[in-house]
């Protein structure tokens, strides 16, 4: 059939076009695959050749180990980057739009700075700075421009001037009673955080989306079980819960991240299910299921993406209630010691607040400033992300 | 058969069920669509008009089985379906209501919708080069650049320009939108578009703009039209046939300019006069339609608009004026139905008036609220109502209802009227039509 | 008419609302008047200003970020210099208003009677038994059947057409002197909105109302109003009665309105372009960018000033200006073959 224009719609020969659905990946999919490949193949290689007490790059000379929750971390970065990061930067005429709803919100665009500082801080700092030693006789030095009577710290590092030890750039923000560099325990601490940040929400959305929709679309009883689960993981104790598996298995921070997150989709999975029900009645999804799509295409290109950017709100607002608990475990010294978070540090530093502060503020307020950054990105992106102010504005 | 209709439809049924209770058990079921039939030739429009509520959006969404419609057929002749004959089992093998998911796939080709709400019939995080390409993907064109090229030259034949294909839909106004709709129906190449309501949503100035573009396209490619609104001056600009539904019925079906030059049902002889005319002189008194649309669930008996008919039909022997029958059998329904409160308009009368409630005033206020004049002319249904009203008085409504029903009967609540043919093509349902067939009366004399 | 009294003299009128991206003019310098006992029809397409003019009469525009400037006299007293509660003591009573959308205009936590003795209450000092009595009359005057039964059904009970009657008769308790109809037909069908407008005519003669009536259906026009306003993007395109406006049309825009219509034009093809940017209007006529008669003179100033084209119909169009050939925008008049050929079709 020798068709002389066919890039008009009413000379396409759809018996010529094979029915065979060829599974096709998109280039975030692929990009996803590559990445993960290597990283799984790593995951192996550690847990099959790598002796347990050993450094998981020790055959290459590099002593940094990596244990599961790492593993899971870059996973979730890897996801980050493919389906949140690439599909803007693929879309650049929405990521202009929703930039220019986002900039609006002053303190927002601050906090995205904030945050974007925590996140690089997480993620490099911890390759260029040591971690934090143990160092008895340099404790409670005081933080650079600070002084603290000479009486309380064993050796000063810096000089001392009228009997008050003086701060250095050494320890820019002091050390705890360890001796510890409380400026690298928060380096080590936005690690934590944004591991907890990631991981969390890959698994509070992965779940919730998934129960939301299959709840919504499978309809009848099947959505009746699954809604009353839903409250039942609501009412769930969870704290009861922890309690119980520190007990049993110790409580290290995947442990934490696991528990907390198991418990914590529950509303996001409610507020998937009954977003899913109102997307799937408007007229776009109608066309989409005129042109023949089939169920799940319809779920996946359209009712899931449209979910998805109402609930990153929901999950911004959901992080920093994980770093809160975190603290607080640690202030209560339920959590992992050896965990360098930053609810550690403010622990460790509760008992010198008299004379040595900055051990409890600097953390603290760090901490403050971070989940004052996800609330205030929260409800820039609820203004930036509502669909409903996009039609208004048509 | 020398001219097969595109698309017949036979019968078709849409009921949703309304279940209660714990065990959610059916006891009822709302008929929103409840046994149309027509046929749409090939490049011809058909327009499904009616109120809101009278099931036409469901008769669209039913014939593309959007929706699974509860009973009927929709047999569709397109695609290279012409021709075929009904299999031994009396079913049609071009049945869309049979069409298995692999036939429906290829029936979506042939068969396409635009809806009525520009501002959500686009995903707001899609671009609308890529809504449109996106029907062309589900069909298995996998040639990325293929697809952008057909989109680009098709948004330039709606009126836009191929560089809006990476714009989102948040970026275009509503005509704008809807020409992008269009785009998105026609990219397939259908032969059936069905449109509901694609217009009642713009304003008049842009109305214009996207009804001419519907009729361009459907002359240049050939289209078949079923187009729902619920404006009969749009209808009467695009539609070659018009059919009128109340209540899940069609009332009315033939020619757009015989329906409106000569409307045969009182329905759409209502429907046709209350449409407002731009024209100032105009001073001709409409027809006024009195109550309001009953509920699907429990239609009427009968013919289903004989509740608010102006020309009900009245025993043979009984020659009222319309208005006093009307609102006999209004206090009919309104007594048996047990919604006629004699104490509140007693207590009314007591603290409102001095006069008292005397059984007089009393009776004189239930005749005002049923717009029954003081007496009416018939004395045999004066001394009826009087009985009535007496029985209603003294707090038994159902002996009231009984009394009246006696002689407060029509035929238009006792069979369900047949269609009767007036000319070719144009059929009506209604028992005035039945009854004198030979003088059908002449909508000019009120 | 002209022995009337005018009731409602409003003029320079100008809305204004702040937004993030500046300041929006929704109504920019309008002028408008309504008789004792006359229906005035405000007539635009949307965003033309239509509604936020008419919910600035008694300034229940949300302020901030609305704001309302200009005079606007009510029975000789500048409602946009009074107190809110002075305001108050008008609205809903001397002048009341209905709405496109009655469901939203009501509270369905309490029954339809209530919601009228309410109203009822908030302006009069009266019993509640007389105010039940007077709710249920004025049910029964907006042709709601078996009043006095119904007075204790909740809104969800009534149909759409019979909620707009309701707020009819809210509108009523105070016997007001003016009453703003803002799409008060739109959200209802073809039968009902027949229904409604018979209703407010009879209910006209009865109160000798005025009546401020919103509306994008010309066809609703040529049945209620004695004048029309007809507006576009805030402005005042042309104004005068309903007759002239309908047979001699004289603003371009007007003209191609009228023509978008099907018993009317025939020409196809609606008006192509579309409205201009509220926040950054265009200067000159705002019509101009869309208009087939648009000449150089049309897009420098402001909106060309109102010009008498007929006695007591104006039009905001330069080629109206004296010494120029108005014959190019008077071609354009809907089935003008000749003035009085048309009168005459008209009649059928």
């Amino acid at each position: 059939m020798a068709t002389k224009k066919p890039e008009q719609f009413d000379r396409v020969d759809w018996s010529e076009l094979s029915e065979s659905r060829r599974f096709d990946l998109s280039i975030n999919s692929i990009g996803m695959l590559v990445a993960t490949l290597p990283l799984a193949l790593l995951w192996l290689y550690d847990y099959q050749f790598v002796g347990e007490r050993e450094a998981t790059f020790q055959a290459i000379g590099l002593s940094r180990n990596l244990d599961p929750l790492d593993y899971f971390f870059v996973f979730t970065l890897f996801l980050f980057f493919f389906y949140l990061i690439l599909p803007l930067y693929q879309n650049p005429r929405m990521t202009r739009y929703y930039w220019k709803e986002f900039r609006r919100n002053r303190p927002a665009v601050v906090s995205l700075g904030w945050l974007g500082i925590v996140f690089v801080g997480g993620l490099i700092g911890p390759l260029l700075i040591s971690a934090p030693e143990q160092s008895i006789l340099t404790g409670h030095q005081p933080p650079v421009f600070l002084s603290i009577d000479e009486a309380n710290v064993a050796n000063c590092v810096g000089e001392v001037v009228n009997g008050r030890c003086q701060g250095t750039w050494q320890h820019p923000l002091g050390t705890t009673r360890g001796g510890k560099d409380v400026f690298a325990g928060i380096v080590y601490g936005m690690t934590i955080s944004m591991q907890i940040a990631f991981i969390t929400t890959t698994i509070v959305a992965a779940i919730g989306i998934t129960f939301g929709t299959v709840s919504a679309y499978a309809g009848g009883w099947v959505d009746e079980v699954m809604m009353r689960f839903v409250d039942i993981i609501l009412s769930f104790p969870t704290f009861l819960m922890f309690l119980l598996i520190l007990y049993i298995y110790g409580a290290g921070l995947g442990m934490f991240i696991l528990v907390f997150s198991a418990f914590a989709w529950g509303g996001t999975a409610r507020y998937v299910r009954s977003k899913s029900l109102s997307v799937s009645e408007e007229e776009f999804i109608k066309a989409t299921r005129i042109s023949g799509a089939s169920t799940y295409r319809v779920v996946r290109k359209h009712v899931v993406p449209n979910v998805a950017s109402s609930i990153i709100t929901q999950l911004t607002l959901l992080i920093p209630g994980f770093l809160l608990a975190e603290a607080q475990l640690a202030f209560l010294g339920i959590g992992d010691s050896a965990v360098p978070s930053w609810g550690q540090l403010i622990s460790a530093g509760r008992s010198d607040l008299a004379f040595a502060p900055w051990i409890v503020l600097s953390p603290g307020i760090v901490l403050f400033l971070t989940i004052l950054a996800f609330n205030f990105i929260g409800d820039a992106l609820l203004d930036a992300l509502n669909p409903e102010a996009e039609a208004e504005s048509a | 058969m020398t001219e097969e209709p595109l698309l017949s439809v036979r019968d078709l049924k849409k009921h949703y069920p309304i279940r209660k209770g714990l065990l959610n058990r059916q006891v009822g079921a709302a008929r929103a669509v409840d046994g149309i039939s027509f046929d749409i030739a090939p490049g011809e429009t058909l327009g499904l008009v009616g109120e809101s509520g009278c099931g036409k959006s469901t008769a669209a969404t039913s014939i593309v089985r959007l929706e699974e419609p509860t009973g009927g057929e929709v047999i569709f002749n397109g695609g290279g379906r012409s021709g075929a004959t009904r299999n031994a089992d009396g079913t049609h093998p071009n049945d869309v209501t049979r069409f298995d998911d692999r036939e429906l796939k290829a029936f979506r080709r042939d068969a396409q919708m635009i809806f009525q709400d520009p501002s959500s019939s686009f995903d707001p995080r899609m671009s609308v080069g890529g809504a449109v390409a996106e029907m062309l993907q589900i069909h298995g064109m996998s040639d990325r650049h293929r697809r952008r090229a057909i989109v680009e030259d098709l948004l330039e034949r709606v009126g836009l320009s191929p560089e809006d294909y990476d714009r989102y839909p948040h970026e275009f106004s509503g005509g704008q939108k809807q020409r992008i709709a269009l785009a998105r129906a026609l990219v397939l190449n259908p032969e059936l578009i069905v449109a509901d309501e694609p217009v009642s949503a713009l304003d008049v100035s842009i109305q214009a703009e996207i009804l001419d573009l519907i009729a361009d396209l459907q002359s240049e490619f050939d289209l078949s039209l079923l187009f729902i609104s619920h404006d009969m001056s749009v209808i009467r600009e695009i539609c070659d046939r018009v059919a009128v539904m109340y209540l899940g019925e069609i009332v009315e079906i033939g020619p757009t300019d015989r329906v409106f030059a000569d409307p045969q049902h009182p329905y759409t002889e209502a429907l046709l006069s209350a449409i407002p005319t731009p024209d100032p002189r105009s001073t001709a008194e409409g027809i006024e339609l009195t109550g309001t649309v009953p509920s699907p669930t429990n239609p009427p008996s009968g013919c289903r608009f004989h509740t608010r008919c102006h020309r009900v039909i009245q025993p043979d022997d009984v020659d009222l004026d319309q208005s006093s029958w009307r609102g006999l059998l209004n206090l009919r329904d309104a007594l048996a139905a047990d919604s006629v409160d004699v104490d509140q308009i007693r207590e009314n009368f007591r603290t409102g008036t001095d006069t008292g409630a005397t059984p007089d005033a009393v009776k004189g206020q239930i005749r005002r609220e049923f717009d029954l004049e003081e007496t009416i002319s018939s004395d045999e249904m004066e001394s009826l109502l009087d009985a009535a009203l007496d029985e209603a008085l003294g707090d038994d409504l159902d002996a009231a209802a009984a009394t009246l029903s006696e002689r407060v009967t029509t035929p238009c609540e006792e069979r369900v009227p047949q269609r009767t043919s007036h000319e070719p093509g144009h059929e009506s349902a209604c028992h005035l039509h039945e009854r004198d067939r030979s003088a059908p009366p002449n909508p000019a004399d009120d | 008419m002209s022995t009337r009294q005018p009731l409602l003299e409003v003029e320079d009128l100008t809305t204004t609302f702040s937004t993030d991206n500046g300041e929006l003019t929704a109504v920019d310098g309008v002028d408008f008047s309504v008789d004792e006992g006359e229906t005035v029809c405000i007539v635009g397409e949307s965003g033309s200003g239509k509604t936020v003019a008419t919910e600035s009469v008694t300034r229940i525009v949300k302020e901030p970020p609305g704001r309302v400037r200009g005079s606007v006299r009510f029975k000789s007293r500048d409602l946009l210099e009074m107190s809110e509660p002075e305001l108050r003591e008008i609205r809903g009573y001397e002048i009341a208003h209905i709405f496109q959308n009655p469901q939203e205009a009501m509270n369905h936590c309490y029954t339809v009677g209530w919601q009228i003795v309410e109203a009822l209450q908030i302006h009069r000092d009266v019993s509640d038994e007389e105010a039940r009595a007077k709710a249920i009359d004025l049910m029964d005057k907006v042709g709601i059947a078996n009043a006095s039964s119904r007075f204790d059904d909740y809104p969800h009970e009534f149909s759409g057409g019979q909620k707009q009657r309701v707020m009819i008769a809210m509108a009523l308790v105070g016997d007001p002197d003016l009453l703003i109809a803002d799409e008060p037909t739109t959200a209802l069908d073809v039968t009902v909105q027949a229904q409604i407008l018979r209703l407010l005519d009879d209910l006209q003669e009865e109160f000798d109302m005025g009546i401020l009536f919103v509306t994008h259906d010309l066809g609703v026009v040529a049945e209620i109003a004695d004048r029309i306003v007809v507006m576009y993007a805030g402005k005042v395109m042309e104004r005068g009665d309903v007759l002239d406006i309908f047979e001699r049309p004289a603003h371009p825009y007007t003209q191609q309105l009228l023509n978008c219509l099907p018993e009317i034009g025939g020409k196809k093809g609606g008006i192509p372009g579309t409205l201009p940017d509220p926040l950054d209007p265009p200067d000159g006529c705002r019509f101009a960018p869309r208009c087939e008669h648009a000449v150089d003179a049309c897009v420098t100033g402001d909106q060309p000033e109102e010009i008498e084209v007929n006695p007591g119909q104006r039009a905001s169009c330069v080629h109206y200006r004296p010494g120029r050939d108005d014959s190019v925008v008077r071609d354009g008049i809907p089935d003008s073959t000749a003035d009085g050929e048309e009168v005459s079709s008209a009649d059928d």
